[in-house]
């Protein structure tokens, strides 16, 4: 496990070379994806397998979203890009020119994993279907993310993650009733459908090894990925043929919703020990009729929860923020504060566990602090090996290496816009 | 090789203590691909729904379900037993439950020496807050989603359910394949410590990078555009459907192509033409006129026409789908079959979310509906610990174990 006093261990010098303790150390990802799923192949990367990001001669389309450092656009200072392809290689590298693909069919053979979200339909008319690449590699595992999948009416629709968290029922139930539906902060149906295709690739290549190295291909859907990411809203209507509805900060289980404190905001909870709470309110002197007997039944508080809200919105109104929360966690209350996420980088338990990673860029003469591990493995770490690449940084290395290309060739496919 | 594949788990077997929502999720993704899902379960809890439909049906189907008292001596003797005989525990307490029935890592290892321990704790298992108690809904409030998703006066409100607890189930999901994987290479198990505020931190996006980097406090985050820029983008309402006024459509017009194509499909009115609205930058600045023009188009015609109109355009736009949308009239789902028609014992079936991915080789699909509590006893303890029925009637009997 990581403790504090390795996180120096964690810092990243550009160019280094892959840790061979990584789970996934020795394995080989082409990432054709666009911003789509751009995390989906990093989150092998993290786990150490070597992904290379193969992106057109003008460079991903990632590359032009910003924010970006200091707020001056350049494809090599995307903080859009940045976060998605840590521990990327960058090949540049045109599937549309004939010896492009010459080229990519060549990397395929020594790959393990592809995956792509072009839109469905292109890979094969680029002569690179599914049929064609296990010609050249029957070990290959294919993952394609598509918004809607490679089948159905819907194939062909267009997406972006607004209207991905739209059709796929994430928007309907954020946000005030009076107001409209509400986005979620961050892209997530992009970042769902990432997790569940690093889940679908590692189930294929654990198959794999299990059956003599054969692979196979995966069609992902991100409006379905989005769709398992809801939590109850189908699960409400499968069971109750009710419409799950926006309640402004209120949980849909009914035992959660924000309140405003003297200095900022919390979320209450009343999911725990209610006499707990309950006495606190009332030593405070601010109970009303919360300790009436009907509120110690379960399905009462949650058939009145906008009562006990109201209630408690009441008594928290002249406590400071951390001081409500420190006493309800003392008593093993799940009350939390309401933060901004720059708070994050003073936690005092994710600073204790080192999460931030200190990352160098040495091109730009310094280093920033970038989000860490979400998992922690005794045996086989994650960890950021290298930082984002540069526009192309690896080309050379990569078709030199992995192709065969000369150094005069290179030139070459430099001159015609194939690299 | 080419008779119908295995699922790609098959074989694998996972002893689950995870409750509540994130444990369960990402055992879920386990049994839909074929492992040996046995939930432990503890007296009823209140707030756990019944298994038949809805929620409860969802997070655990195609799982064995088995009830033991862990406050027994003979009960913990019943888990470690199970331990010894699985691949992967998995458990969503807080640090110090696991290691008090001394089913922590090293004691397992003792047993199993391959043993894989996942640990899904709120905060994490070292450092000085973990014994914080948290649930999605918190989590989301520490790490900035509910103040960032806010009302149009700055109100925080959030997600409306525990995302949080989706990524954290996805994030356990991995990181038993990321230790399945390793196991099959090395012959090692190894104990992993997960985070769940780590996992939901980790999928904040470039806004984290923004922050550590420009030192920018971060806005609410409305319809701004977090990926590439776009106007018209946003939500705007839609024509009501009877007595339903809640129809909505999110646009989303990003390219100049798609500008000409969104304007030409809004019937080039006056508006369209404006010189106010003819680059995407001016379309940004003058947002607010823009958005207002938009609404009225959108207002006149339901959510599903004009979806249909502007898709046929090849512009990015999708109605803001209900649970009824979804389960009852989404043509692609439907032809996907997302959704998983279960049997109940009664003949009667539910449905349920599938996998969102289709393997061609090996499946990956719902298995089996929930099991009700206790429900595989006998498989678990006959079957699997080969205990004998009279074995079995006396724990039982002794509420070790209940029915």
């Amino acid at each position: 496990m990581m403790k504090p006093s390795q996180r120096a261990a964690n810092t990243v010098l550009a160019g280094q070379q892959n840790n061979p303790t990584g789970a996934l150390s020795g394995l080989r990802v082409l990432d054709l994806t666009d911003h789509k799923a751009h995390l989906c192949a990093r989150l092998l990367a993290d786990m150490g397998a070597d992904v290379i990001k193969v992106e057109p001669p003008g460079g991903d389309e990632g590359r032009r979203v910003g924010p970006f450092v200091g707020d001056l656009p350049h494809p090599d200072r995307s903080l859009f890009f940045w976060f998605y392809n840590f521990n990327k290689r960058s090949l540049t590298l045109s599937l549309e020119h004939r010896r492009g693909r010459e080229l990519f069919e060549q990397l395929v053979r020594g790959c393990d994993v592809v995956v792509e979200s072009h839109r469905p339909g292109w890979m094969s008319a680029m002569g690179l279907g599914w049929e064609r690449l296990h010609d050249l590699n029957p070990a290959l595992v294919l993952c394609s993310i598509a918004p809607f999948g490679q089948t159905g009416p819907r194939r062909g629709f267009e997406a972006d993650d607004t209207v991905l968290t739209a059709l796929s029922g994430m928007l309907f139930v954020n946000g005030f009733p009076a107001e409209r539906p509400l986005r979620p902060l961050g892209l997530q149906a992009y970042h769902s459908a990432s997790y569940y295709g690093a889940v679908a690739v590692m189930m294929a290549l654990i198959a794999r090894e299990r059956d003599g190295g054969v692979g196979q291909r995966i069609d992902l859907s991100m409006q379905e990925a989005t769709v398992a990411s809801l939590e109850q809203v189908a699960a409400v209507y499968f069971a109750e043929r009710r419409i799950q509805r926006r309640a402004g900060s209120l949980h849909w289980t009914r035992f959660f919703r924000v309140g405003r404190c003297r200095d900022g905001y919390v979320m209450h909870s009343a999911m725990g020990d209610w006499t707990s709470l309950i006495e606190w309110v009332k030593a405070d002197g601010k109970a009303r009729d919360l300790d009436h007997p009907e509120w110690n039944d379960y399905a009462y508080r949650r058939e009145h929860a906008e009562h006990i809200f109201d209630v408690l919105d009441d008594w928290i109104k002249d406590y400071p923020r951390d001081e409500l929360v420190a006493r309800a966690q003392a008593l093993r209350l799940s009350y939390a504060s309401v933060r901004g996420p720059e708070e994050l980088f003073a936690d005092e338990q994710l600073k204790a566990r080192g999460y931030f990673v200190e990352v160098e860029h040495p091109e730009l003469g310094r280093s920033f602090l970038y989000p860490g591990p979400p998992y922690r493995f005794e045996r086989s770490a994650w960890r950021i090996y290298r930082r984002p690449p540069l526009l192309g940084e690896h080309t050379g290395e990569i078709l030199r290496d992995d192709a065969g290309v000369s150094t005069g060739e290179l030139a070459a496919l430099a001159a015609e816009g194939v690299i | 090789m080419t008779a119908p594949a295995m699922p790609p788990l098959a074989g694998v077997r996972v002893l689950d203590f995870t409750w509540v929502v994130a444990g369960p999720v990402a055992t879920r993704i386990l049994a839909d691909a074929g492992a040996e899902v046995i939930k432990v379960e503890r007296r009823a809890l209140e707030y756990v729904g019944p298994r038949r439909a809805g929620q409860q049906a969802d997070l655990n189907r195609g799982k064995l379900s088995v009830a033991i008292d862990m406050a027994s001596a003979r009960g913990l003797e019943l888990a470690r037993r199970l331990a010894g005989i699985s691949d992967i525990v998995i458990d969503n307490f807080s640090a110090r439950v696991m290691s008090n029935w001394g089913m922590d890592y090293a004691s397992l290892a003792r047993l199993k020496p391959d043993i894989i321990c996942i640990s899904m704790s709120g905060l994490g298992h070292t450092g000085p807050l973990t014994g914080y108690v948290s649930f999605g809904p918190t989590l989301q409030a520490l790490t900035g989603f509910t103040r960032l998703m806010a009302g149009e006066g700055g109100e925080p409100a959030g997600y409306g359910y525990s995302y949080s607890d989706m990524v954290g189930g996805y994030t356990g999901a991995l990181a038993a394949l990321f230790a399945l994987w390793h196991r099959q290479r090395t012959g090692q198990g190894q104990f992993i410590d997960l985070s769940q505020l780590e996992a939901l931190t980790g999928v904040i996006g470039p806004a984290l990078l923004d922050i550590s980097v420009n030192g920018r406090v971060q806005d609410p985050v409305g319809y701004h555009p977090q990926e590439r820029l776009a106007a018209p983008h946003g939500v705007y309402r839609c024509a009501p459907e009877g007595d339903d006024s809640e129809r909505w459509i999110a646009i989303s017009v990003r390219t100049q192509a798609e500008w000409e194509r969104f304007s030409g499909t809004v019937g080039s009115p006056q508006w369209a033409r404006d010189p106010r609205f003819q680059t995407l930058y001016l379309r940004m600045h003058n947002q607010a006129e823009l958005d207002r023009n938009v609404a009225r188009w959108c207002a006149e015609r339901t959510a599903e026409a004009a979806m249909a109109s502007l898709q046929a355009a090849g512009i990015a736009a999708g109605l803001v789908a209900n649970g009824a949308d979804l389960c009852e009239r989404d043509p692609q789902l439907e032809s996907r079959d997302f959704f998983s028609v279960v049997s109940l014992p009664d003949g009667e079936t539910t449905r349920v979310s599938g996998p969102p991915f289709r393997l061609s080789r090996t499946p990956v699909t719902v298995r089996a509906r929930a099991p009700e509590v206790g429900e595989n006893r006998d498989y678990v303890l006959g079957g699997l610990l080969k205990l004998s029925r009279e074995e079995i009637e006396a724990l039982v009997r002794d509420g070790v174990v209940t029915a």
